[in-house]
């Protein structure tokens, strides 16, 4: 009911409060879904969901702290809900071959790669390595996201960079 | 301790994450030429995840999701309208589960047509002046019909909801229970 009451109250300087924190969110919160789900249409419909939480919920968040935090927390579990609505992802060694064979591998090949080993991690590993190596966030920030401890995610950190070293390492091989 | 037991570290310090634990990984990979390809491996990974910041396609799908979010949000907006009719229908309801059982019968319920003024139908009085032989003859002849007849209901009873609308004003009409039941 409270929800509703807050819709009552629509005002347009809430709008565009959310349409401003909207335009400058948008590209990341999009980002983070892409390099968590690596599927557009899921990336978009995580996105969606996110925003429509974030206007929801406008009025109740603390605007002096930010929402860089509440984003990144709620994308990582809207993606995480999405993701455990689809099969589960491919095992390393079930993974297919890269579409094309060619001697050197351009940048765009690698990053192919690299966004596929991601997809080869397990949710909680993902997550941690998304936040910390593509987002450049720290130790405790990922950690404050995740809901988990600095020691846990240094651990899901090195187990998931390990892994990516050892998928992409193996597809190499396979040219 | 073997490579193997260093990975672990080695992964953190690639991506600065041991601090003040650092030196005993220093140590070992200034003797050891595997782990310092390992090392180098894991930084050149790094830096191509790096790299995943920068997302073509980011910006089309972006302004897709802006429109679908935008979209859903207006028809938020316009919410307040539909809850005016969704009160209005909820005051009937409310109106309809108060109401005495007893005064609702099956085949009657209220009739919402254009509301008129509400006057009850009522015989008129028999005037004064008529002698009192011709009221009994008269009374005599419609005995029989009128003990065949049900009871007749009181005048109908015109409920008005008025709402926060002036545009939306609810009537009810509702029949009575027979007078003297």
């Amino acid at each position: 009911m409270a929800l509703r009451v807050a819709v009552f109250q629509e005002t347009p300087d809430r709008l565009a409060q959310f349409e401003r924190i909207m335009a400058e969110a948008e590209r990341r919160v999009l980002r983070i879904a892409l390099r968590l789900l690596n599927n557009p249409h899921d990336a978009q419909d995580a996105a969606q969901e996110v925003f429509l939480r974030l206007y929801k919920q406008l009025g109740r968040l603390d605007e002096a702290r930010g929402y860089d935090a509440w984003l990144y927390r709620v994308t990582v579990n809207v993606c995480r809900d999405i993701a455990r609505k689809r099969p589960q992802a491919v095992a390393l060694e079930d993974a297919p071959e890269p579409r094309e064979h060619q001697p050197d591998l351009e940048f765009a090949e690698r990053r192919e790669i690299m966004q596929r080993a991601l997809g080869r991690l397990g949710e909680k590993e993902r997550a941690a390595v998304v936040l910390r190596d593509v987002e450049g966030l720290s130790t405790r920030e990922v950690a404050q996201i995740l809901g988990s401890t600095e020691t846990t995610v240094r651990s899901q950190i090195s187990t998931a960079r390990l892994k990516l070293r050892d998928f992409t390492s193996r597809l190499l091989r396979r040219r | 301790m073997s490579c193997a037991n260093w990975k672990t570290e080695i992964a953190l310090y690639a991506g600065g994450d041991l601090g003040s634990d650092a030196a005993g990984v220093e140590a070992h990979l200034s003797e050891c030429a595997e782990c310092r390809a390992l090392l180098a491996e894991l930084q050149e990974d790094r830096a191509l995840l790096g790299e995943l910041q920068e997302e073509p396609v980011v910006d089309a799908l972006a302004a897709q999701v802006r429109r679908r979010v935008m979209a859903q949000v207006r028809v938020g907006r316009a919410w307040p309208a539909v809850w005016k009719l969704a009160l209005a229908a909820a005051l009937v309801l409310a109106a309809i589960l108060a109401f005495p059982r007893h005064a609702r019968k099956e085949g009657h319920v209220a009739r919402m047509k254009a509301p008129p003024a509400v006057e009850p139908v009522r015989p008129a009085a028999p005037p004064a002046i008529v002698p009192a032989a011709h009221r009994v003859r008269r009374r005599q002849r419609r005995a029989p019909v009128e003990r065949a007849q049900a009871p007749r209901p009181g005048p109908p009873l015109l409920v008005q909801f008025v709402t926060d609308d002036p545009e939306i004003v609810i009537y009810w009409l509702v029949d009575q229970k027979p007078e003297g039941d």
